[in-house]
């Protein structure tokens, strides 16, 4: 038996976690579930395309760096691409979340989520057709690595920059005065403010990183899968499913639901079946739900 | 002597056109501890909490050291020198007592955060034992420590409290209220709301006794507490001294 599928779903479960530490923060800080974070990812990803093709127009090819199929344009690309993302949410969060939420109905935001995913994701088709899209169409050789398991250069890469996002994004969460003060808003909002925290502050800084990390992850995907305007969408539910799983607000719980998320979905394909693919994420969401609500790092507040 | 805080006829409530608070004055002197009394839903949380700016204020206002501050945020007044201590969850319980303190002390860009927090640690050795231990897993008594050198922290002119002493025991809330005295003589204005009527007016210098959201009553702390009729109507003891 080939144990390629395990790697298989540690990369495409770095994918989810890096995209669900923005669901998990915007669900305990704003306190709603927004289903347009995978189209966050989407419009991350764009922008890098869009990026991309510039720089590389500028450099004359991709600078591929060793047996990458990148180089800096790529990078430079993605760090273009989390600063426009940010800057997407923050003017989304202006223009509509911040009027609804003002109303202190959260269902009213949750459904403009879903109008705001909808017009993002049908914006990007017009803009840029719905036919798939690549960074690079220079191909990979896949290097064994022991017990049947193969790993090309990008996944290594790519593997490393989830581990340094998520290492840095712990970090700053624990370390820093900003990120103690997502912490302590998202546990008591109250206390917070009176505590002389910034709630406007700590509302962007949570659109920057949420956003920032989407990015990231779309141009994750972008570069081991495909560009398409539906690629955000397709990782909704596993995202969702990892934010609850990993239990709210937790970020090492995010990311570690990402990867048993991504390992399960592998490991159905192997052995049950390629169309059951989709129904994992769904099946360990229900299951959590009903099991354990509050997931696997959630604390029930005293 | 001018009030430090001063409340002159606030309005609040969290619903527009339904008022809790109803035209309520109060002042509190410098170095004073003002106990604010009475009945259950006479507006007393509210009150303290529209000072705060956590209940929204239709009319009136709060003048805090000769500054207007009835429009100022919540999170603003803090640095004005005004410092909160809701009654319930006043701790952040997934946090270490040390991180409740750093993130209270660091959020004005304060530099010397380590030096408050030992200052802190100073007042409340007991917090200093439990600095690595989570908030949640305080006991009451400990929180209400932790809430307060949390408020503390920022060095304000003027600590309010609501209701210290709920769910403790008599013993904790002994401490609590010695520790009150204590922040007093370090030149600390304290207002406090209370339901525990015999703790409060011992150690207050003013009391006021609301009723329907302003106050009914106004005197020295033991004045009240002697007079039979305020006693028995709102305090919940008889001038005899029969709880």
């Amino acid at each position: 038996m080939s144990l390629q599928f395990l790697l298989d779903g540690l990369i495409s479960g770095a994918m989810i976690g890096l995209g669900a530490i923005g669901v998990t923060l915007t669900y305990s800080i704003l306190r709603f579930s927004n289903f347009a974070h995978g189209d966050l990812m989407a419009w991350g990803a764009y922008a890098a395309l869009v990026a991309v093709g510039a720089l590389g127009a500028i450099a004359g090819g991709p600078m591929a760096i060793g047996a990458l199929s990148f180089g800096l344009p790529l990078i430079l690309s993605t760090l273009f691409a989390m600063v426009f993302t940010a800057g997407l949410a923050l003017l989304l969060d202006w223009l509509l979340f911040a009027r609804l939420r003002a109303r202190g109905q959260a269902i009213i935001v949750v459904m403009a989520s879903f109008g705001a995913s909808m017009a993002l994701r049908n914006l990007l088709e017009f803009l840029f057709s719905s036919s798939p899209a690549y960074y690079s169409r220079a191909l990979q050789v896949a290097q064994p690595i022991g017990s049947g398991i193969r790993i090309t250069p990008d996944q290594v890469a790519l593997l490393v920059m989830t581990a340094a996002l998520v290492t840095g994004m712990h970090l700053f969460l624990t370390r820093s005065q900003r990120g103690r003060e997502m912490r302590a808003y998202s546990q008591n909002p109250a206390l917070a403010r009176v505590t002389g925290i910034d709630v406007a502050r700590v509302v962007r800084a949570t659109w920057v990183i949420g956003a920032a990390l989407a990015a990231a992850a779309g141009v994750m995907v972008g570069t081991l899968v495909q560009i398409r305007p539906l690629m955000g969408l397709d990782l909704l539910l596993p995202m969702f499913a990892a934010a609850i799983l990993g239990g709210i607000g937790s970020v090492p719980g995010a990311v570690l639901a990402g990867l048993i998320i991504g390992l399960s979905e592998a490991a159905a394909v192997m052995f049950v079946g390629a169309e059951w693919r989709a129904a994992v994420a769904f099946v360990i969401l229900m299951s959590v739900l009903l099991v354990k609500p509050t997931g696997l790092f959630g604390v029930t507040e005293r | 002597m001018s009030a430090l805080l001063s409340v002159e006829r606030l309005e609040a409530g969290y619903e527009p056109g339904l008022s809790i608070v109803r035209g309520a004055s109060i002042h509190a002197d410098k170095g004073e501890i003002v106990v604010i009394l009475g009945p259950n839903g006479a507006g007393k949380s509210s009150l303290i909490k529209a000072i705060a700016g956590l209940v929204p204020v239709s009319g009136g206002r709060v003048v805090l050291a000769g500054e207007d501050i009835t429009a100022v945020p919540a999170h603003l007044k803090i640095r004005k020198g005004l410092a909160f201590v809701p009654q319930t969850e006043n701790v952040f319980t997934l946090m270490s007592v040390e991180e409740n303190l750093r993130v209270a002390a660091g959020v004005f860009g304060d530099r010397q955060v380590a030096a408050h927090i030992e200052e802190m640690f100073a007042l409340f050795p007991d917090l200093a034992r439990q600095r690595r231990l989570m908030a949640g897993s305080l006991s009451g008594g400990q929180r209400q420590m932790l809430a307060c050198a949390r408020a503390l922290i920022v060095k304000p002119g003027v600590l309010m409290l609501d209701e210290p002493s709920a769910g403790l025991s008599p013993k904790f809330v002994e401490q609590v209220f010695a520790r009150l005295v204590e922040i007093r003589a370090s030149g600390v204005t304290i207002v406090l709301v209370e339901q525990n009527a015999r703790a409060a007016l011992a150690i207050g210098d003013r009391a006021y006794v609301l009723v329907e959201g302003r106050e009914a009553h106004e005197g020295p702390a033991r004045s009240l507490w002697d007079d039979p009729l305020i006693a028995e109507l709102y305090l919940g003891h008889r001038k005899e001294g029969a709880a």
